[in-house]
């Protein structure tokens, strides 16, 4: 039997935009196993954001639950708040948000700041979390050496660092080219396959979303369609050069040999 | 914050000059006050001559110009009375002065013991020795000539020495000189330094060599640096034999002492003569003069801090409000970081701490740049910022009591130095106190929005 990690029940939010009053999100509800690759999709101003912000502890809804492993995020105060996106939560940005002056292993090391994790119990985390992205031996190097989708993967083993129940991810290959598309969304399937890691992505490329096993589909701040995804219940991706099906482990696609 | 720093180490020394001038000028009035009472006591007069006509230089006794400290008697001095300023032969590059090239012929002694009711006539021999020093106050510098040491030579016979008071009366070390010394001398306590010694040592003076029998004590304005010996032995030693260059005369009472100052003028116009009276009431201006010029300068010290305090409090509030834009503007630019530190699990308290301690730090390194320029720039700095000690006012005062060696200088004290970091601290703490609360309340989704 599968257990819920995330449960929104009735959930809305609206805010005013000068005189108007916004309907973001209304009377959503959606359940998350452990273990599921869920993609959000929906066009601009559908509530993506505003949706992955709320189950964020970012923000605030103004009606319904949010129940993150069985607690309702919703009622707690913004004290309880920073700490269960600390513990509970690993977040994945569109554009990165590494801090420029921290190499990678320092950005690694910054959720754990505030744990009691050791000096040393952190920085070797970060080393195996940056092994495990595929990054080693880039320690020591800042963001701006680091290519696109070198530092989305040092954001995704920065979101891994406190083993959350529940990765966060916003347009993560909206500013990569294909064969960093690939490359992240490869990482992200790797660890949902093999780590169990529950992962909800937000993003508009269908592409992209056709990866994952279940899709969700927004609009107007309700949801309107799920179906499941094409081909990551059978350990199976897409070429990012010739569109043809790739097994999850392939080093070069199978038809067009192009290295993956 | 060199500003900051510049103005305290500014003041600080501003008023370390001004209080040494104070100090100075609150001595030389006691000193002259001694002087008067020492004149007072007397019943007798002084009488003191000029010889501005016939090219008498003056023996510049410690800069004060001072007739010589005749107690009890007539004192002719070929010098201005009180004036300190006029003697360019007497000093200069270190050439020693013989007192002028005119000294006044022994003979005359015998001219002034014939008049009536002189009971005592006492010649002496003076010569300074000076050289010039630069001296840097208040961002200037101007050379004057310090004499290094005065010699008196005072004829050493019983008969005025074991009844008139010629001799200092402070002796604070070995003996005072006597009748029938030779080869020794008296030194000032002001000259134990110059000359590196004490009783019972010899030094050297113009090639010759003294044994030291006995210190004293300053006890007027115008016997700090005298060294006292006897008359031979200054006539000699200064190439001035059969010269003298002051007489002082000892009436046989205080009834008679305007009578024989007259006779004394009649017989020797060119002579200056001053009685005790006189000379008591040139004292009194100099006590009113120097009581003016500590006035001012007590003034000044008061004027110099309150514009002071107003510089400080600007600098302090332009500080505190350019930490604050700084660090406001730093917030503003670092909204996404501010906004993925929160969302990664940084608490307010974490980010507004976080913010705080940036805030310090540069404030702090500001601090300590600003020292470094302070350090050099403070005398520059400082002298435009605050007013410069009127020199018109005391200048001459200044120049008569000043030892050698009292001059101002901008230094930064260690305490001086902590003050100014931890004003750093301060204003960076207070600048960046409202630019991190702002950080701290940034809402996460909305700082993710930025690009």
């Amino acid at each position: 039997m599968s257990e819920a990690v995330l449960k929104l029940e009735n959930l809305s939010k609206s805010y005013s935009l000068g005189k108007r009053n916004v309907q973001a999100l209304s009377n959503l509800n959606l359940q998350v196993n452990k273990g599921e690759f869920v993609a959000i999709m929906g066009p601009s101003g559908s509530g993506k954001t505003t949706l992955l912000n709320v189950l964020g502890c970012l923000d605030k809804p103004t009606g319904g639950k949010v129940l993150l492993d069985e607690v309702d995020v919703t009622k707690l105060p913004e004290k309880a708040l920073y700490k269960i996106r600390s513990s509970k939560i690993g977040f994945v940005f569109q554009t990165f948000n590494l801090l420029p002056y921290l190499n990678a292993r320092e950005n690694v090391e910054l959720p754990m700041e505030g744990t009691k994790k050791s000096k040393s119990e952190r920085r070797r985390r970060a080393s195996e979390l940056l092994g495990m992205v595929g990054l080693s031996g880039r320690e020591e190097h800042r963001p701006q050496r680091l290519s696109a989708g070198e530092q989305q993967r040092v954001a995704i083993a920065r979101a891994l660092a406190n083993d959350p129940a529940l990765i966060l991810a916003d347009e993560p290959t909206g500013n990569l080219d294909a064969k960093n598309k690939y490359e992240i969304v490869r990482l992200l399937a790797n660890l949902n396959i093999n780590q169990g890691t529950t992962i909800i992505m937000v993003t508009h490329d269908s592409h992209m979303a056709s990866q994952t096993e279940r899709l969700v589909f927004l609009s107007d701040g309700k949801i309107t369609k799920e179906k499941q995804g094409l081909h990551l219940a059978k350990k199976k991706l897409t070429c990012p050069y010739c569109g043809s099906r790739t097994q999850l482990g392939d080093a070069r696609c199978p038809s067009c040999k192009k290295r993956l | 914050m060199a500003i900051m720093v510049s103005i305290p180490a500014g003041i600080s020394a501003n008023q370390e000059s001004t209080l040494n001038l104070t100090e100075n000028l609150g001595n030389t009035i006691t000193q002259t006050e001694a002087t008067i009472n020492q004149t007072l006591t007397q019943i007798d007069c002084s009488l003191s001559s000029g010889f501005e006509g016939f090219g008498f230089a003056i023996i510049d006794r410690g800069s004060s110009g001072f007739a010589p400290p005749s107690s009890g008697g007539f004192g002719f001095t070929p010098g201005q009375f009180g004036n300190g300023t006029g003697v360019p032969g007497a000093f200069g590059g270190g050439a020693f002065s013989r007192g002028g090239t005119t000294a006044m012929n022994e003979s005359l002694y015998y001219d002034i013991s014939s008049i009536e009711g002189v009971a005592a006539v006492v010649p002496s021999l003076q010569a300074s020795q000076g050289t010039n020093q630069t001296v840097e106050m208040f961002g200037r510098s101007f050379t004057r000539l310090v004499p290094d040491y005065v010699i008196e030579g005072l004829p050493l016979t019983s008969s005025l020495v074991d009844n008139y008071p010629i001799l200092p009366m402070n002796i604070t070390a070995g003996r005072n000189l006597q009748a029938g010394d030779s080869r020794v001398v008296l030194l000032s306590e002001n000259n134990t330094a110059f000359f590196g010694a004490g009783v019972g040592d010899t030094i050297d003076i113009l090639g010759q060599t003294f044994e030291v029998i006995g210190i004293h004590g300053s006890t007027g304005v115008e016997d700090r640096t005298t060294l006292y010996m006897n008359l031979s032995d200054a006539q000699s030693l200064t190439n001035n034999i059969g010269y003298i260059t002051s007489i002082t005369v000892f009436a046989d009472s205080s009834d008679v002492v305007t009578e024989v100052a007259n006779a004394i003028s009649s017989l020797h116009p060119e002579l200056s003569v001053v009685t005790g009276q006189q000379r008591l009431d040139q004292l009194e201006a100099m006590k009113t003069n120097y009581e003016t010029a500590l006035e001012n300068a007590e003034s000044t010290v008061a004027q110099t801090q309150s514009i002071a305090v107003q510089e400080i409090i600007v600098a302090v509030a332009a500080t505190s409000l350019i930490v604050l834009f700084v660090m406001l503007y730093t917030v503003r630019e670092r909204t996404k970081e501010i906004g993925t530190l929160k969302a990664i699990g940084f608490s307010n308290w974490t980010v507004m701490s976080q913010f705080m301690l940036e805030g310090v730090f540069l404030s702090l390194i500001a601090g300590v740049v600003g020292i470094a320029i302070a350090s050099v720039a403070a005398p520059a700095l400082s002298g435009l910022l605050l007013p410069a000690v009127s020199q018109g006012t005391f200048g001459r005062a200044f120049t008569s009591v000043a030892n050698p060696g009292t001059t101002a200088s901008i230094t930064l004290t260690p305490q001086l130095i902590l003050i100014a970091l931890g004003a750093a601290v301060l204003l960076g703490t207070l600048g960046s106190l409202y630019p991190a609360w702002r950080a701290s309340r940034t809402r996460p989704a909305e700082a993710m929005r930025y690009e």
